[in-house]
């Protein structure tokens, strides 16, 4: 692998996205300014990886003449399954692995962060998160246990989000514990502590969304607990899956954790984000929409051609991102079905596409005679008599 | 018009509609030549777009033709079969029977396979109740309303139905396994051991043709030059497209024997061509998400992986050529993804099959070799040895087994004056 540093013009040209207006891009602006930050990365990246380059020279775009950021290769997100992680940096280089959390009997992806690229992603997560919350550090309750917070080498996805949102907090106090048989409980003391001393004061709360409620939000109300924290601002992310199962709207889950908190539901901020697009979240804004920040992007592609859908369709999930340059995620093709509100002009005033998540892409239901599940077995020859 | 395809909703509907067949299958008996006749009709009448779009479609016609199915009577039955003769045994006489009603379990990824593995127990002279998979209503009603039509003595017709109900309903579904004296069940793993576990009586005969996957394999001098390169390219990119890639009788991968003249580089790209020709006749309606991340990912995986292996593809999930080396069967990716494997002899991955493969398509010049070939796959589990560009032809044996035979009893008479 070769080891010369990343161009400082194409680092220059990062920076600038990341000090550009987060959501104030002229779409087209955007597109042009973007287009040519990815073409540079995916130049460099293929340089030093020689797999890569032949999976971007097998696309049956040429990058380098592409004119939209839609005809750049990207890589599906399952690629970053690869045991060791796809690395554009040498092996003394990587800081931190971040791993994705798979469920059980799936390897996690994992993405490897030099100091360059873990410094980006805290500044990305900053940067879009103050457009919704405001700068003002705060008192930070972590719904989860101590363990999330990972240790230095390699951090889960729990962690990684904690993690992101340090840059607000003055102090941070995880409310949760391992109970006697391993489930997760309320440290009730730690809570208690926290709210007597931050009731009336803006706290910043963030957790996993099934977190939250299974393990926050309902043995609070078994209880009759409420808190009087008006001012906290919750931020959760993770999937919905199991809550829908529960039959959890978003709307009843908003309303059920700003019962507990004592605020108002319109303080529940949801956020979709993925280890794999490290440095960026898409939080909901006022409108229930989803925006891109001006160091990335969001294409929403049919499934049946892979070309971008228009507004009110829906697709695949492609994120793009400016700001790793120690592993290929600029482009990754993710299994989430997402739908385009508009191409611009949200309502809440930022620029951009924006979009709603709908759901991760379900298991194909194949019962076909060419579906094999589990290998026959069968010895491989089978002894014939001679003559 | 009768309508053949009906949904059922309780398991008394299902016991009434199998009484109902019973009697009438056993009240009126038919020979095979008669079922052939109406099979024959309602064949040559499948013409039209409507028809045409059905996958599978061609397939179905040639096998209701008259000179398919009476000889695989013939030989499965026996020579005197087709009038419902009885034949003789040295002492003995033999006449085959039906075993009753069939219940029949198709694959939910086959159109025509309903009907296909109807008329297999029809022929037996047996009643048929088939659960018709729900992704596969429509078309086997369009199919099906055709022999209400050309049936016009209602010969068939007072013998089938056809039942639509969810493939969870295990009510239903133990009802309809309950009622049956025979069953042919096809598809996937799960649905395969899903279905054999259900309450059939003691004495029901039961066929699985459970999953498979083919493989196809050219001898070098089939691929690397000569006229005929283009015509077999054709012929694999049919074979891929049938069924979009995802039947048991579907080449997922294709090994080419090395020799000094090829170059798998300009095969790989004769064969690009033959692929985009056939996507633009054929192009696909729709396809489920969760495939088009898997035809991402086999594309990334195979180029990431290894580093000679290369690709060809479009940006869009329509096709996908995966170039190497090697004798094992990369797991399939199917939806028209078609890894190209080099190898230094075709025995090498013949000699590791392990029963999973059913179907070897050859490409082989010298007849001596390709018995060879077909020998040592008989060997190590495959069931059918055919000419690239006609796996998907359904014939008699199928998976090792014949079609008819097993919803037939053989009776055997001895003559007491003897």
């Amino acid at each position: 692998m070769r080891t010369d540093a990343f161009p400082t013009d194409v680092y220059r040209r990062i920076e600038a996205l990341l000090a550009s207006p987060t959501y104030g891009l002229d779409p087209d602006d955007h597109q042009e300014r973007l287009l040519a930050v990815l073409q540079s990365q995916l130049a460099y990246a293929t340089e030093r990886n020689a797999q890569l380059e032949r999976y971007v020279r097998a696309w049956p775009i040429d990058y380098r003449m592409a004119s939209q950021i839609a005809d750049l290769p990207f890589l599906p997100v399952g690629a970053f399954k690869a045991d060791p992680p796809l690395a554009l940096v040498p092996r003394e280089s990587i800081t931190r692995t971040l791993a994705s959390s798979a469920t059980t009997g799936q390897r996690p992806s994992r993405v490897a962060l030099d100091a360059e690229t873990s410094k980006r992603m805290v500044k990305g997560v900053t940067t879009i998160i103050r457009d919704f919350i405001g700068s003002k550090r705060r008192p930070y309750l972590v719904i989860d246990t101590p363990e999330a917070l990972g240790g230095q080498m390699e951090l889960g996805a729990r962690g990684a989000a904690i993690q992101g949102l340090r840059p607000f907090a003055t102090e941070v106090v995880c409310c949760l514990r391992h109970g006697a048989s391993g489930t997760l409980e309320i440290d009730a003391d730690k809570l208690r502590d926290f709210a007597f001393r931050w009731a009336q004061a803006d706290v910043l709360v963030y957790g996993f969304t099934y977190v939250i409620w299974q393990h926050f939000v309902l043995a609070l109300r078994a209880k009759g607990v409420a808190l009087d924290l008006p001012n906290a601002r919750v931020l959760h992310s993770g999937g919905w899956k199991r809550l829908l199962d529960q039959a959890v709207t978003r709307e009843a889950y908003a309303s059920g954790v700003a019962a507990v908190f004592g605020c108002a539901p319109t303080n529940v901020l949801d956020f979709y984000g993925m280890v794999e697009n490290v440095g960026i979240v898409y939080p909901d804004c006022e409108r229930g929409n989803k925006h891109v920040p001006a160091f990335g992007h969001v294409i929403v592609r049919d499934p049946l051609t892979l070309r971008p859908v228009e507004p009110g369709q829906q697709g695949l999930v492609q994120v793009c991102s400016a700001l790793p340059t120690s592993f290929p995620g600029f482009l990754v093709l993710t299994d989430d079905i997402a739908e385009v509100i508009g191409a611009d002009g949200c309502g809440c005033g930022r620029r951009g596409i924006h979009f709603r998540f709908v759901k991760r892409v379900p298991k194909t239901e194949m019962r076909g005679c060419g579906n094999l599940e589990s290998a026959r077995q069968r010895p491989a020859t089978f002894p014939v008599a001679d003559g | 018009m009768v309508d053949l395809l009906q949904s059922l909703d309780s398991p008394q509907q299902v016991a009434m509609t199998a009484q109902r067949l019973r009697e009438r299958a056993l009240g009126l008996e038919t020979t095979p030549a008669q079922v052939i006749d109406a099979l024959a009709r309602w064949g040559e009448s499948l013409v039209g777009p409507a028809f045409d779009a059905i996958p599978g479609s061609p397939f179905l016609k040639l096998w209701l033709r008259r000179g398919t199915l009476e000889p695989i009577v013939a030989r499965e039955l026996g020579p005197n079969a087709l009038n419902g003769m009885w034949h003789d045994e040295r002492a003995a006489r033999i006449r085959t029977f039906p075993v009753g009603l069939v219940g029949h379990w198709p694959a939910g990824n086959i159109e025509i396979q309903p009907l296909l593995s109807m008329s297999c127990a029809l022929l037996g002279g047996n009643a048929c109740l088939v659960r018709v998979p729900s992704g596969l209503v429509a078309q086997t009603r369009t199919l099906i309303e055709r022999l209400s039509e050309t049936d016009s003595a209602r010969l068939l017709a007072e013998r089938i139905a056809l039942v639509a109900f969810d493939h969870d309903r295990m009510d239903l579904q133990r009802a309809m396994a309950s009622a049956v004296d025979g069953a042919m069940i096809w598809g996937g793993d799960e649905a395969v051991t899903q279905i054999r576990a259900l309450p059939f009586p003691h004495w029901a005969r039961v066929a699985v043709f459970g999953p498979r996957l083919s493989v196809a394999a050219m001898d070098g001098q089939s691929w690397s030059g000569g006229p005929d390169r283009e015509t077999w390219c054709l012929r694999i990119a049919r074979d891929v497209w049938q069924f979009d890639q995802q039947a048991c009788s579907s080449p997922q991968v294709l090994f080419l024997e090395r020799h000094p003249a090829g170059d798998v580089g300009e095969f790989a790209a004769m064969l690009a061509a033959a692929f985009r020709e056939e996507n633009r006749l054929h192009p696909r309606r729709d396809i489920h998400p969760a495939l088009v991340s898997a035809i991402c990912l086999s594309r990334a995986s195979w180029l990431l992986n290894d580093g000679g292996h290369r690709a060809i593809f479009p940006q869009a999930p329509d096709w996908t050529i995966l170039v190497g080396e090697g004798a094992a069967i990369p797991a399939p990716t199917q939806g028209r993804t078609l890894s190209v494997l080099l190898v230094d002899s075709l025995f090498d991955p013949i000699a590791k099959f392990d029963g999973t493969v059913q179907t070897l398509g050859l490409a082989v010049r010298d007849g001596t070799k390709e018995a060879q070939l077909a020998h040592a796959a008989g060997r190590n589990g495959v069931d059918r040895i055919v000419k690239l560009g006609r796996m998907h032809t359904f014939g008699s044996p199928w998976d090792g087994m014949d079609l008819i035979r097993p919803m037939v009893r053989l009776v055997r008479h001895v003559p007491s004056g003897e």
